[in-house]
């Protein structure tokens, strides 16, 4: 059977399994090869199987909606996303530089500030920053690292260069997933997987616990390592239950832990309170601790920075990390790894045009058609300007938007995301992805093997997000040569 | 084992052992019903009582017939005792502690409750249907509790579930065995030995003990040996004795238990110490009665020793995107 139809392509975006001839990529082959193989209809009978069993499952992810918690099911394409190994290393060596720079940032940024009075970081940035907390300034925690866990939006344009999108470091999500996605793929489909030669992803658990454990204010001791969850409301709950079960961590609320006058933390257990030494949160910062940031919070725990501050408590990521995270921050990026590391960027930045200069501003105005704007600290993919998809009254609205606050804006050239064949009807047909790869830093760094391949699943759509109609798919590093 | 954990871990094994009990009493009582005489007063109202629901049934239906029984203890949502509601409640309680149960085990309850949304409408669609649904509620059940036995490790969180399994256990055993107390209330006369026999029958087939009390008790069935047999036979796993050893077990296990283990001991005692030889129904029911506050004694102290350290804060609907 001949998977690929003669009018596969749509655009001129980069494919990511099939070459401009139409024919698999070189470390596609061995998966169009066995996929070709299959009887007619056997794909979509698979993939209705896939679909069942996300929902036996139960992967889900909850959206809310009309007053209702609403579990959806995880979609799931079953065309796995191929790169090959040679440009993946590459591609994580790239991760790791930056992740470094990112935490040398953070650390400055809360204790001499070097980078600003060296003239490379503007001072009116830092001023401006939605997320720089006061209460972090004067404190290195251990290693030197504030954010241990990063999830890289990583996105490759027609000219198939890849690209830096973004960098989440206050809460990213979407890891369990990408373990999810690998385990449906096996039982699935063992005999295409058997075709290539695939690096496997499942030691992330491992892998996180043990950055984790690194954090452990006592020595010796195994650790008492827990998940800070905001509840079976929270979008990701599933993931929150999902890695604690993985790592044998403990699933805590805020309502479970207790700060005591020893600064130690505690959680409430059937024998009485018990020692808690590492907690992996999964609550933003606004919401950690009712004593030092926003006073209604019913989700944190009162006094949790007091025994952060004190090294009674290692937090994952520390509070304050997401001062990194900022579109406006993420553009000095490049710099930062000059500045700190004296090495060249391995994976570039999108080029970006910052509203806070007076020429970039008057050029993103005379532009917005062209481009897409994006407020400085909002996620999942809410509160952009798609300059050529917008009406000029949306446009008109922006603009406003930009003059107000224009340090709060950054614009972007719209790319041409890349594509890769996905399941629609019975039929392959190409639509947009990103790849967003997990990376890790205590006392060493780890990158996830690849990562979560987020598809836009509706034809012609841009916007990955779960949250809006994205789905995901495994995503394979092979063996192999480079595209 | 955090406090919130527990209670969940608890209050999942208790709905699910209730889900599985209540849809045991439906059968069993359709069962009986065919073999009853006319004259015999009663009524599917019978089973509303003895579940404890009555109140809660008048609140939305005027009459108690068999349409809105089944209704009510199936499908209502209203009625937290409904078992769709014990099952949507134990799945919702266990995505609070799916890190500490094997991963299938989550599949299992998942699929529990899609099979029972998917087929929950068709146990109104005439008996023979309704029986074939249950029974697979039953079956599925029964396999998410051989899952737990076979497959996960009998620590502290295994320790709740059976608690709240043979707590509620025990008290369900209690109420079936009163549907009976409740049927030969008022007319005892009119009632021929012979039917008798089939009631006390039917009480021993919704407890999947009607073979065993013949290997182990007789051939003939009556109700003194069965209510006997069902609340004081140490070796016969839903009778209320068994269950009190289950619990006593997991209490010795536990820490800080000797509160639990005094209310256990009363409730062991006060069941021993009940005669069932020439048993007036109105005594039956008082026993039970005394059997089902024991049970509630139990209960509190367990809540009190290991779940109150852990208040539960106002429930929030706070949705927080994550990146």
């Amino acid at each position: 059977m001949d998977l690929i139809p003669p009018n596969y392509f749509l655009t001129d975006a980069f494919d990511e399994l099939i070459g401009p001839d139409g024919r698999p990529r070189p470390a596609a082959v061995p998966l169009f090869r066995s996929l070709e193989s299959l009887e007619p209809g056997v794909l979509a009978a698979r993939r209705d199987a896939v679909d069942a069993a996300i929902m036996a499952m139960g992967i889900t992810f909850t959206v809310y909606s009309d007053g209702a918690n609403i579990d959806r099911a995880w979609p799931f394409d079953i065309i796995p996303r191929v790169i090959a190994r040679a440009e993946w290393e590459r591609i994580e060596a790239g991760l790791k530089q930056r992740l470094t720079a990112l935490n040398l940032f953070i650390d400055d940024l809360y204790n001499a500030q070097r980078i600003v009075k060296d003239g490379v970081f503007p001072l009116e940035v830092l001023e401006g920053s939605r997320n720089f907390r006061e209460q972090c300034r004067g404190i290195s925690p251990r290693f030197g690292v504030w954010a241990h866990v990063c999830g890289t939006d990583l996105v490759r344009d027609k000219d198939g260069t890849v690209y830096v999108l973004e960098d989440n470091l206050r809460v990213p999500s979407g890891v369990s997933y990408m373990l999810e996605n690998r385990q449906l793929m096996k039982r699935l489909f063992p005999e295409v997987f058997q075709a290539s030669d695939i690096l496997p992803v499942d030691d992330y658990p491992t892998q996180l616990h043990d950055t984790l454990a690194d954090l452990s204010p006592r020595e010796g001791a195994r650790p008492v390592v827990a998940v800070l969850t905001p509840g079976i409301y929270n979008s990701a709950y599933f993931e929150h239950s999902y890695l604690a079960q993985q790592m044998g961590a403990f699933l805590v609320e805020g309502s479970d832990l207790v700060v005591k006058d020893d600064d130690c933390v505690y959680m409430k257990t059937i024998s009485g309170l018990r020692r808690v030494d590492v907690i992996y949160r999964r609550i933003d910062d606004d919401f950690l601790d009712p004593e030092a940031f926003r006073p209604d919070s019913v989700l944190g725990v009162a006094g949790l920075l007091r025994a952060w501050r004190a090294g009674r408590v290692g937090i994952a990521n520390a509070p304050g990390a997401g001062v990194a995270d900022d579109k406006v921050v993420y553009a000095f990026v490049p710099k930062m790894i000059r500045y700190y590391l004296g090495e060249d960027p391995i994976i570039p930045n999108v080029p970006s045009w910052l509203c806070m200069y007076d020429d970039q501003r008057e050029y993103v105005l005379e532009h917005l058609d062209e481009l897409v704007v994006k407020p400085a600290n909002e996620s999942g993919g809410y509160g952009m300007l798609i300059g050529p998809r917008a009406s000029p009254a949306e446009r008109a609205r922006f603009a406003d938007l930009i003059r107000e606050n224009p340090r709060n804006y950054m614009a972007q050239p719209t790319l041409t995301i890349s594509t890769a064949p996905t399941l629609v009807g019975d039929r392959l047909a190409p639509r947009h992805l990103d790849l967003r790869p997990f990376v890790l830093q205590s006392s060493r760094l780890y990158a996830t093997t690849g990562g979560l391949t987020r598809v836009a699943l509706r034809e012609g759509s841009l916007i990955v997000n779960s949250s809006q109609g994205g789905g995901s798919k495994d995503t394979w590093i092979v063996d192999g040569e480079a595209h | 084992m955090l406090s919130r954990v527990a209670e969940n871990l608890y209050w999942m094994a208790r709905y699910l052992e209730r889900a599985e009990n209540t849809a045991r009493l439906i059968n069993s009582t359709t069962q009986v019903l065919l073999d009853l005489p006319k004259e015999a007063q009663f009524g599917w109202d019978v089973v509303i009582k003895v579940a404890g629901l009555d109140q809660l049934f008048r609140e939305h239906h005027p009459e108690a017939d068999e349409t809105s029984v089944i209704h009510f203890l199936i499908l209502d949502e209203r009625n937290p005792s409904a078992i769709v509601s014990c099952i949507r409640n134990a799945r919702e309680n266990s995505r609070t502690f799916r890190e500490v149960l094997p991963r299938e085990f989550w599949e299992r309850i998942n699929g529990l409750h899609l099979y029972i949304q998917r087929s929950a409408a068709r146990t109104t669609q005439g008996r023979g249907e309704r029986f074939e649904v249950l029974n697979e509620v039953i079956e599925r059940r029964q396999s998410i509790v051989g899952l737990l036995a076979g497959c996960m490790s009998h620590d502290v969180a295994y320790q709740f579930i059976k608690l709240g399994r043979h707590i509620e256990r025990a008290d369900m055993t209690t109420r079936i065995v009163d549907v009976n107390s409740a049927v030969l209330l008022p007319g005892d006369g009119v009632v021929s030995r012979a039917v008798l026999e089939r009631l006390w029958m039917g009480t021993l087939k919704a407890l999947s003990a009607y073979q065993m009390y013949r290997r182990h008790i007789g051939v003939h069935v009556e109700g003194a040996g069965v209510v006997h047999f069902l609340l004081t036979d140490g070796q016969f796993p839903r009778s209320v004795v068994h269950c009190l050893g289950e619990v006593e077990g997991c209490l010795a296990v536990l820490p800080d238990s000797a509160q639990a283990m005094k209310a256990l001991r009363t409730a062991w005692r006060r069941l021993e110490g009940m005669r069932f030889e020439d048993l007036a129904p109105v005594v039956l029911h008082d026993y039970l009665d005394q059997v089902q506050a024991d049970l509630g004694a139990i209960h509190d102290a367990v809540r009190k020793q290991y779940f109150e350290l852990y208040q539960v804060a106002p429930p929030t609907a706070v949705v927080v995107d994550e990146e």
